[in-house]
């Protein structure tokens, strides 16, 4: 319609031009003058852009209008390889760094930096917070928080009150609720049926109590949300590589949740070093789990240097007992000088033979 | 002149020049030790004080008023550039910001002495390397087990008796090595050992090989005997861990036995000490300054590791 209109316009204009004699048509070649130029205006851009689409036309009009009269905008729709380009005319990351989110740890995951650069503080981040904050986290988690898991915005409110008051149900702590929901930004991700199939594998398999269950997800929060192909490994590891009984195993993964996490074959190293060289039994090892969760070079170095000063004594039944727990304690200085009873010097003259 | 201490990034970074002599553990990689000196050394960079973001320019022009609000009017003009800021652009010091260069590598089994250049250093480490110094090393020998690859990690092929090895075989073995090994280098010179050429040659210092192809022992010695253990002192240069674990495995054939290498340790590199190296527990930023700084000194009191007349060894087919 607006197509046809412009085609009669110009054919007005054409007929104008022929009869230039009459007054009246003098006035009607003014008018057709003004309208000349409203038409040039409105179709030299449609024109150059695309000829032969003409239904399109009027929308590539209010296009190019736009683009030309909006600076401001252009820039914030520049590629940049991070976010930091973004930061100077963004509310929303402005406030995000103010809660201290490490932006720059947030744009190297894959997709994170368009979504967070997509959200609006008020609509999309302050609901979250309002119900962080009725949860009992400490507004200096926030940072931390976000920076790990940034996704929490995708979640509806209502599944994250679903999965608070699954935990509560389930009679964990408010202490105990903070902690988990603190240390591992993840879980709120889990739907509730995902997060009780997890708990219910580790009762299972360890044949755990209820407390002994809040007691090991609240250690460990991130035990819970694991890999289930690498902690089916670590406790095969545990059990049959290692030789473990049922008792001891649950003993050894409550004090310690975190051996699960450990890569099997360092899990090994460690454990064979600990029973074989240092001599400790099962029941030693299950009463100091540190010693697992301990680097292999740290239990390697001071184990040899106790030896060699002859104090290398971990029977307690024994004279100058020296308990397994002090060996993984404190840094080289601390252990040199409160456990083995030498000096720095002798160990570092030690460190330097081997 | 007084000690000051200096809590400025950007100083500890300029000064972040020269050669570093770290104590290498037995299993770690080389690889692994130069990843964590340059993690340590940046950690330690961000943890101290950095230049504030920058500021942005505004092309507002705030005249003052003549009233008590004109201190509120600039402060507005002046504001912080949030895209400097370090949640922004992260960490102001990486790894990939320090240039690390080996000297020479170790081998995984080997402990001791490993150079590094850093950053200005790089071209210190390759001068030092193209003159090749003579390394140090202390071998530790088990008599009667025989393993794969001749080093303690693998499995073992054979046993026998090593009852009738004395201290006083290593030692005539080990000398007679060394003599051979002395030879060698003359005859690969093309001179006769019993010329006044070959005097004048061995005038002039240590004839070094002209690349990296050619191991070339130059003292050999038993330091240290307690059956089934024996220690040897080896003074070399192009040597590679495989071909030491195969030095001690040969020595025992020639004894009538079996033994493979259970330690390998390199004492010295040049003029870099054992006693200078900085051990793993002392691999972070102050540790790594004063060290470096202690090889400054040791490079000043040597300048001929660094420029030096040599005889090249050549063959002359």
């Amino acid at each position: 319609m607006f197509c046809s209109a412009l085609r009669n316009i110009l054919r007005n204009s054409q007929n104008a031009a022929k009869n230039a004699t009459i007054t009246s048509q003098i006035r009607n070649l003014r008018g057709q003058q003004s309208v000349h130029h409203e038409v040039e205006v409105l179709t030299s851009p449609g024109i150059t852009t695309k000829q032969n689409d003409k239904k399109t036309e009027p929308a590539e009009c209010e296009g190019s209008k736009e683009v030309a009269l909006d600076f401001r905008n252009r820039e914030a729709h520049v590629p940049s390889f991070n976010l930091a380009a973004y930061v100077n005319n963004s509310s929303t990351l402005q406030q995000f760094l103010s809660l201290g989110v490490d932006l720059h740890s947030i744009e190297r995951r894959k997709g994170l930096g368009d979504f967070v650069l997509k959200l609006d503080f008020e609509k999309n981040v302050k609901p979250y917070i309002t119900f962080l904050v009725d949860q009992g986290v400490s507004p200096d988690d926030f940072g931390r928080m976000f920076t790990k898991n940034p996704l929490l915005f995708k979640e509806d409110l209502d599944d994250l009150q679903t999965r608070v008051n699954y935990l509560k149900s389930k009679r964990f702590s408010d202490e105990a609720r903070q902690r988990i929901l603190t240390q591992n930004p993840y879980w709120l991700m889990f739907s509730t049926r995902r997060v009780d199939r997890r708990l219910g594998y580790f009762q299972k398999e360890f044949k755990l109590s209820g407390h002994d269950l809040r007691l090991l997800a609240t250690r460990e929060p991130n035990a819970i949300t694991y890999n289930m192909e690498h902690l089916r490994k670590s406790v095969f590891t545990l059990k049959e590589e290692m030789g473990f009984n049922a008792k001891e195993l649950s003993d050894l993964v409550v004090r310690k949740p975190r051996l699960l996490m450990i890569p099997p074959d360092d899990l090994v190293e460690r454990f064979s070093y600990i029973h074989q060289d240092m001599g400790l039994p099962h029941a030693q090892i299950v009463q100091c789990p540190e010693l697992l969760a301990s680097r292999e070079f740290r239990l390697r170095e001071r184990h040899e240097f106790l030896k060699l000063l002859g104090r290398a004594q971990y029977d307690p039944q024994k004279d100058l007992y020296i308990s397994p727990k002090t060996i993984v304690e404190g840094n080289n200085f601390y252990f040199v000088r409160n456990v083995a009873k030498s000096d720095l010097e002798t160990f570092d003259l030690f460190l330097k033979t081997r | 002149m007084a000690l000051t201490k200096v809590y400025d990034a950007a100083t500890v970074f300029k000064h972040m020049n020269g050669i570093l002599n770290v104590y290498k553990p037995s299993g770690m990689k080389v690889k692994h030790v130069r990843n964590a000196i340059l993690s340590n050394i940046c950690k330690g960079l961000n943890e101290m004080e950095q230049r504030k973001p920058r500021k942005l320019q505004e092309n507002i022009s705030l005249l003052g008023t003549g009233t008590a609000a004109d201190h509120v009017l600039h402060n507005i003009g002046e504001q912080t550039d949030l895209s400097d800021h370090l949640l922004s652009t992260g960490p102001r010091y990486l790894p990939r910001d320090l240039i690390c260069t080996t000297v020479s590598s170790l081998g995984d089994h080997t402990s001791g002495v490993l150079l590094f250049g850093i950053n200005r250093g790089a071209g210190q480490s390759s001068s030092i390397r193209k003159n090749r110094p003579v390394r140090v090393y202390h071998l530790i020998g088990h008599l009667g087990i025989a393993t794969e690859n001749n080093l303690p990690d693998s499995r073992v092929i054979m046993r026998s008796n090593h009852r009738h090895v004395s201290a006083d075989r290593i030692s005539s073995l080990a000398a007679s090595m060394q003599a051979s090994h002395q030879r060698k280098m003359f005859e690969l010179c093309g001179v006769d050992l019993q010329t006044q050429e070959a005097y004048e040659l061995a005038c002039r210092g240590l004839l070094r090989p002209a690349d990296d192809s050619q191991p070339v022992v130059y003292g050999i010695k038993l330091i240290h005997f307690d059956r089934p253990h024996f220690t040897l002192e080896l003074h070399a240069i192009n040597e590679t861990q495989e071909y030491l674990a195969t030095l001690v495995h040969d020595m025992a054939l020639d004894l009538r036995t079996v033994a493979h290498c259970s330690q390998l340790r390199c004492v010295r590199h040049a003029h870099f000490d054992v006693t200078d190296s900085l051990l793993r527990h002392a691999w972070h930023l102050p540790g790594i300054i004063k060290n470096l700084r202690q090889q400054r000194d040791i490079l000043r009191a040597h300048p001929q590791l660094l420029r030096q007349q040599r005889v090249e060894l050549r063959a002359t087919d």
